[in-house]
This record gives C-alpha cells, sequence and structure tokens, in this order.
C-alpha cells in the first residue's frame, strides 16, 4: 500500500515537473506522453466529432429517389455531362472536380464566366440543412438545379435541360421518373425561365402554355433529384484523426502505437479546447452548418456579397424549396424552413461554415478564396481574438504550427460507394 | 510526503486558476440603457428592470420589456404592454415603432414587427439599432381615432457580442442548470423539458413547458416568449421558435429550437396571464 502511494506520488511528482515545463516553456517544448490523456468530457468532443458518430444518411423527405440507385447512376452521368452549359464545356464537375475532392482550385470558380464566390467542398454534403455558402436552397436537389440557370455557371435553361434529357437520357428517365413527353426543338424554346436577369428567357417562359412550364418544370426537379441522389453519396473515410478516437476510445495511451502524433495531439486539444475551434467546426463533418461573419477582408474589384442576409428571402420564396409543390416532404418534414430564422441583419455578411474534413488538400480557402493556405487562415484567426465569433484569443505562432500540423491528420480518401454507382 | 503531496497538487490548482481568475476580473460588465425624462407618475410595473413612459399627451401608459435586460446592436426583441392611463389593458391598438438615431436624424431600413398578444401585450420583433451610439425607440399608439405618442431613450446602445468576447467572459462558476425555476418576481414557476430526451447540438428540437402560478394551480392560457441568447458570443437562436398552448395542465409546446454552438446558452421565457408579466431564464451548457 505504502510502495503504491510512494509510486503514486512518484508519478504525480513527474507529471507535475512536465506540466510545468510545458506551461512555463509554451508548446514547441516537451508535449510528452501526457498529450494522449484524454478528460472524459475531452472524450466525448472527441467522440462527437469521431466518423463513427455520423450515423447513416440522413433521409431527405424532400426527395423521394434520394436513395434510389438508378437515379444515383443517372445523376452521375448528368454530374459529368459538359452538354448542360451554353459552350457544352461546364459540367458540375468544372468546379467540382473529382480529382480536387469535389472543389476547384480557383479562388473563385469560373464555369462560363468567374462567380463572385469559391466552389463548395461536396463532401458529405448531404449531411448539411442549407446548400450554397449562404444557404439559399434547403435541399441538395434545389441545390443542384440553381447553377444550371445562372448565367456565370452552366448558363443554359430548364427547358434546354428538359431537351437534352429527353433527347439523350429518355430511357433512364423514364426507367425512374415514368414517361417523358417529347421536347421537340420546334415546340419548346431553347432558352426559357423565370429569370429576372434575363427578359428575353423571361418573355419565352411566360409565353409557354401553364402545361408547358409544368411539364418542364417536372423534368427539371427530377434532374436536380437525380444528381441529388449521387451526390449524396460523396462521402468521407476515416482519417487518422478518426483512427486515433477510436484508440483513445480503447484505452490505448502509447505514444509510439498512436494515429496521431505529439504535436498533432497537440494541436487537437487546442482544437477542442482553447483555440475554440468547436465552437462552429463542431461534430462529425466539423461544421454546425450555420452561418457567421467571420469579417473577412472584401475580395477587391468584387461588389459587397451580403451573404447570408440576402438568402433568407430567396429560400423561402423558392418553387423549389422544402414546401413548394416539387418537394416530396410533409409539412412537417421541413423544420429548418419552418423555423428560419429571418433576422436579416444578424446575417449580413454571413457564411456557411465549412466542412474541415479533407480541408489542407484543397486550397484555397473561404467563401471567396481569400487565402492560399491553411496557415494564412490560421493567421487571419490569430488576427481576430476580439470577434466575437472567433474567439481563438492568444494563439502563439507555435500554436499555429499544432493546429495545422492537426489539420492534416483529417484528410482521408472519398468514399467508394461513387465507385458502385455506375 | 504528505506535504509534497500537497504543494504538487496545489500547483496544479494554481496554476490554470490564475489563468481563469484574470479572465474572471476583466469579465464583469453590465450596461443598462438608461431612461431619461421620467415623468413622475404611478405607473404599475409588471417587471423589476422594464422601462416604463407615459404618452405624450398622457392617454396612456406603456412599459418596454427587454428580455435579455439591453438593447444591443442589431436585431433586438421587445415587448410593449399598453394600459390607459386611468388603468386597464388597452388591447387592438395599432402600434407603430420606429428606431431613430436623433444625432444622425435617421431610422434604419428594416421596419419592426408588431404582433399583438392579448391583455395589452404586443411583441416587437425586428427592431434593429444597425450601428453604437445614442438611439431612441418612437412609439406610436392608434386606437379609435386617437393617437399618442411616446418616445424610449437609449442613450448608449453598444455591440454586446464585441463586448463579451473582448472580455471573454466565462460563465459564472455558480452557475444555476436547474430545468424548473420561480420567474423573477416569482409569480409563476416554469418548467422545460426538452423532448426526447438530452438536447443535441444541431438537431432542431422541441421543449414542453409547465407552467404554473405560485400556488402551484396549472396556467393554461398565458402569452409565452422564449428567447435564447448566447452572452458570451451576443447571438440568439438561429432559428425562430414557435409556441403553443397545450391548453391542460399548464403545459406549452415549443417546436424549433437549435442550439449550433456549444457552451454556454441562456434562454428567457416570460409569462403573461392574468395581467402579471414575469420571466426567468435558464442557463443551458450545450456540449
Amino acid at each position: 500500500m505504502r510502495n503504491y502511494l510512494i509510486r503514486a506520488t512518484g508519478t504525480l511528482i513527474t507529471s507535475s515537473i512536465i506540466f510545468v515545463i510545458v506551461f512555463l516553456n509554451a508548446p514547441g517544448a516537451a508535449w510528452s506522453m501526457d498529450q494522449h490523456d484524454w478528460s472524459d468530457q475531452e472524450k466525448s468532443i472527441l467522440r462527437s466529432l469521431w466518423i463513427g458518430s455520423l450515423g447513416p444518411l440522413p433521409v431527405d423527405p424532400s426527395n423521394k429517389y434520394s436513395d434510389n440507385p438508378g437515379a444515383a447512376a443517372l445523376g452521375k452521368k448528368l454530374f459529368f455531362e459538359d452538354k448542360f452549359s451554353g459552350n457544352k464545356k461546364v459540367s458540375c464537375a468544372t468546379c467540382h472536380r473529382e480529382d480536387y475532392f469535389f472543389t476547384d482550385n480557383l479562388p473563385l470558380s469560373h464555369g462560363m464566366d468567374t462567380t463572385p464566390r469559391r466552389s463548395m467542398p461536396l463532401i458529405g454534403v448531404a449531411y448539411n440543412s442549407w446548400f450554397f455558402w449562404d444557404g439559399r436552397t434547403d435541399s441538395l436537389w434545389s441545390q443542384a438545379l440553381g447553377p444550371i440557370e445562372n448565367k456565370l455557371e452552366h448558363g443554359i435553361s430548364r427547358t434546354m435541360s428538359a431537351y437534352i434529357i429527353s433527347k439523350y437520357y429518355r430511357t433512364e428517365y423514364e426507367g425512374i421518373f415514368g414517361p417523358l413527353p417529347d421536347f421537340m426543338e420546334e415546340t419548346f424554346p431553347h432558352h426559357a425561365r423565370p429569370a429576372l436577369d434575363d427578359p428575353d428567357a423571361l418573355k419565352a417562359w411566360v409565353l409557354m402554355t401553364p402545361d408547358q412550364r409544368e411539364e418542364v418544370n417536372k423534368v427539371y426537379v427530377n434532374m436536380g433529384k437525380a444528381i441529388a441522389a449521387f451526390v449524396r453519396t460523396i462521402l468521407p473515410q476515416p482519417s487518422p484523426f478518426d483512427r486515433y478516437v477510436e484508440q483513445i476510445l480503447a484505452g490505448e495511451t502509447l505514444s509510439s502505437r498512436m494515429a496521431l502524433t505529439d504535436a498533432e495531439a497537440a494541436g487537437l486539444r487546442l482544437f477542442i479546447g482553447r483555440a475554440k475551434c468547436t465552437n462552429c467546426h463542431n461534430g462529425p463533418m466539423f461544421t454546425n452548418s450555420d452561418f457567421h461573419n467571420l469579417g473577412l477582408p472584401p475580395r477587391e474589384n468584387v461588389a459587397p456579397d451580403m451573404g447570408r442576409a440576402s438568402a433568407i428571402t430567396q429560400v423561402l420564396s423558392s418553387q423549389f424549396n422544402c414546401l413548394g409543390k416539387y418537394s416530396d416532404a410533409h409539412p412537417n418534414d421541413c423544420p429548418e424552413l419552418r423555423f428560419i430564422d429571418t433576422s436579416n441583419k444578424k446575417y449580413e455578411g454571413a457564411f456557411k461554415t465549412p466542412t474541415l474534413r479533407n480541408v489542407t488538400e484543397r486550397p484555397p480557402y473561404m467563401h471567396a478564396g481569400q487565402f492560399a493556405t491553411v496557415r494564412e487562415v490560421l493567421k487571419f484567426y490569430q488576427s481576430q481574438a476580439k470577434n466575437p465569433e472567433l474567439g481563438h484569443a492568444g494563439l502563439t505562432d507555435e500554436e499555429l504550427d499544432l493546429l495545422e500540423a492537426f489539420l492534416h491528420t483529417l484528410s482521408s480518401p472519398l468514399t467508394s460507394l461513387q465507385a458502385e454507382v455506375k | 510526503m504528505k506535504r509534497i503531496l500537497f504543494v504538487i497538487v496545489a500547483l496544479f490548482f494554481f496554476l490554470p486558476g490564475c489563468a481563469a481568475q484574470k479572465e474572471q476580473t476583466a469579465g464583469h460588465m453590465e450596461g443598462m440603457a438608461e431612461e431619461h425624462g421620467h415623468e413622475d407618475v404611478k405607473i404599475t410595473r409588471h417587471f423589476d428592470d422594464s422601462l416604463t413612459k407615459l404618452t405624450d399627451n398622457k392617454l396612456y401608459s406603456l412599459e418596454l420589456v427587454i428580455p435579455v435586460k439591453n438593447v444591443k446592436m442589431g436585431v433586438n426583441t421587445l415587448e410593449i404592454i399598453v394600459h390607459h392611463a386611468t388603468g386597464g389593458d388597452v388591447a387592438q391598438a395599432e402600434l407603430t415603432v420606429t428606431p431613430w438615431m436623433p444625432s444622425m436624424g435617421h431610422g434604419v431600413m428594416q421596419k419592426p414587427v408588431v404582433t399583438e398578444r392579448g391583455g395589452g401585450l404586443y411583441s416587437i420583433d425586428n427592431v434593429v439599432f444597425s450601428m453604437t451610439g445614442h438611439w431612441q425607440l418612437q412609439v406610436k399608439i392608434a386606437k379609435d381615432d386617437k393617437e399618442d405618442t411616446a418616445v424610449f431613450d437609449f442613450p448608449e446602445v453598444k455591440a454586446m457580442g464585441h463586448e463579451h468576447a473582448m472580455m471573454h467572459a466565462p460563465p459564472p462558476k455558480d452557475l444555476d442548470y436547474s430545468t424548473t425555476k420561480m420567474t423573477a418576481n416569482d409569480a409563476f414557476k416554469v418548467m422545460y423539458k426538452s423532448i426526447g430526451g438530452q438536447i443535441r447540438i444541431n438537431r432542431i428540437h422541441s421543449w414542453e413547458l409547465t407552467v404554473t402560478d405560485s400556488g402551484g394551480q396549472p396556467v393554461n392560457d398565458a402569452v409565452v416568449t422564449v428567447v435564447g441568447d448566447m452572452p458570451e458570443h451576443g447571438h440568439g437562436l438561429p432559428t425562430q421558435p414557435e409556441i403553443t398552448p397545450i391548453g391542460a395542465g399548464g403545459l406549452y409546446r415549443v417546436d424549433g429550437m437549435k442550439f449550433t454552438m456549444p457552451g454556454w446558452w441562456v434562454v428567457t421565457i416570460s409569462v403573461r396571464a392574468n395581467d402579471v408579466h414575469d420571466s426567468v431564464s435558464f442557463n443551458l451548457n450545450i456540449l
């Protein structure tokens, strides 16, 4: 008993000395073996960030085809289809590159022309409540339809989309969604859409009969639902961080066997602790899917971006929202839209928290590519100690090193699910 | 041996303790919008810390309730209780509320939204003070071809979130996390319960409230409002919850609750029933 006490005291003395060294010398010195000791509360935070907490893909009640393999297979083809563009060179995959974690390497994405924002990563996107940087749609299928009719992105119309589907994808489409009317070139205008930025397309749209407009809308919506069924399958696989959490939860602490180095674990400790990164980057996708204004520098030559503030009325008035006629959801299954915070002022310049999975693999960063490297992002946060939304107070450059080291451990290959979709 | 142990243990507590203490000292700040030109009229308050005003033509007495104690730069949700100067609730009045910045001679683009809640209570959503400084809230009451006005004065509207962040105010150590509390003036007892068990971050969920009076009798016909705030960040809930009375047992259902940040949240529930208006704040620690 006495021996035990002495040994226990000895351990305590050793760890205290190490503690004092760490405390006085600050990071950079010895992180030591203690780096892999986590309190029960820290363990519960680690578990909440672990990919094992992700759970099955959430059901999208507004898209009854979301788990339909045929729809996903069609969606994959549509995702890579260049015909859906004004110059027949732009597909979804132009800005969401498969070889670049389904985003691109440009500060501002470029479809038919340069857009005002960066392309969003699609990893695990189905776990979001809102889509686009500003959340202007509330489902993945309505998100997929936005760029098609955007002049700067695909730059075509829903009538042209219906025409392409009927000409090139008729069999597959009808196998999933049922009979398709003939969209003959002579009877349907190629560029008709309910758009306020294109008077000619708008005029062509209103001159169509209500039945024709309805037919086109149905095909257009089903196209979005098929693309969504594919994009849902883009998921992260376990990263070194996830393997580390499994080790910690299993009681492993031996430094040499851990999936994270001491420095990476020290970065993780900052991430969930003093640096307060989990204020917004929480849960297994490292995002709260909420909107925040970080006080980012505006881009030169780009009009001020109101972010979420101007998206609230857009999603509420969208004919393709969860409560609209093209949604398959019961109104009770649309809680995000029903309880949407309409305080525009609160969301001026606010953008969605992006996932951090694979974050170091896909520069540049922020909604308009303001930063070229993860380091620049961390430096920015370091400089924003007084911003209420950030509050990563007093981080030293050495601590940024640790955080950066940790962020590298969030990388993993994407899921093979997409490979199954043929 | 024991002494060494004690010193080491003390060292353990002392070092992190220092940092915590420093934050705490810097962390104390509270600023209340003061009321200028307070008329010497007896107004029955429902609330200890509300602002009261007699209208310019002395037709009505107004009580302005700020559920989160202070107005702040940004979006505010307020409540106004309108009484006849001679006593009695004023129902079905038309209230126009205008935020005004006297030094700049301008208001704001955003229009406050007035909703009558019954019993003389009007809730005022979307009251926007677009910058820090001296603001006024002009209130016009129109009823039965009569009009009267009053102005509430806020000499120093601050950016709450920013100041809080500068202090990095940690939650007070002895924070009361109980889920059953008496309202501030002991008029009601309120209990909240998350339907479906433990509250999970980033999930829209519902609450069930049980409201009883001081004698323990259920209060079924109250007007209940719910406001969430994160004192360390100065912003509210990411949703706009809806409150539905169940009609029996003092039960109310709150749909659309959502917390998207871990940490200290304060949810303030105000209850108005039988001409009594009182409120209670619950602390939550979201993990």
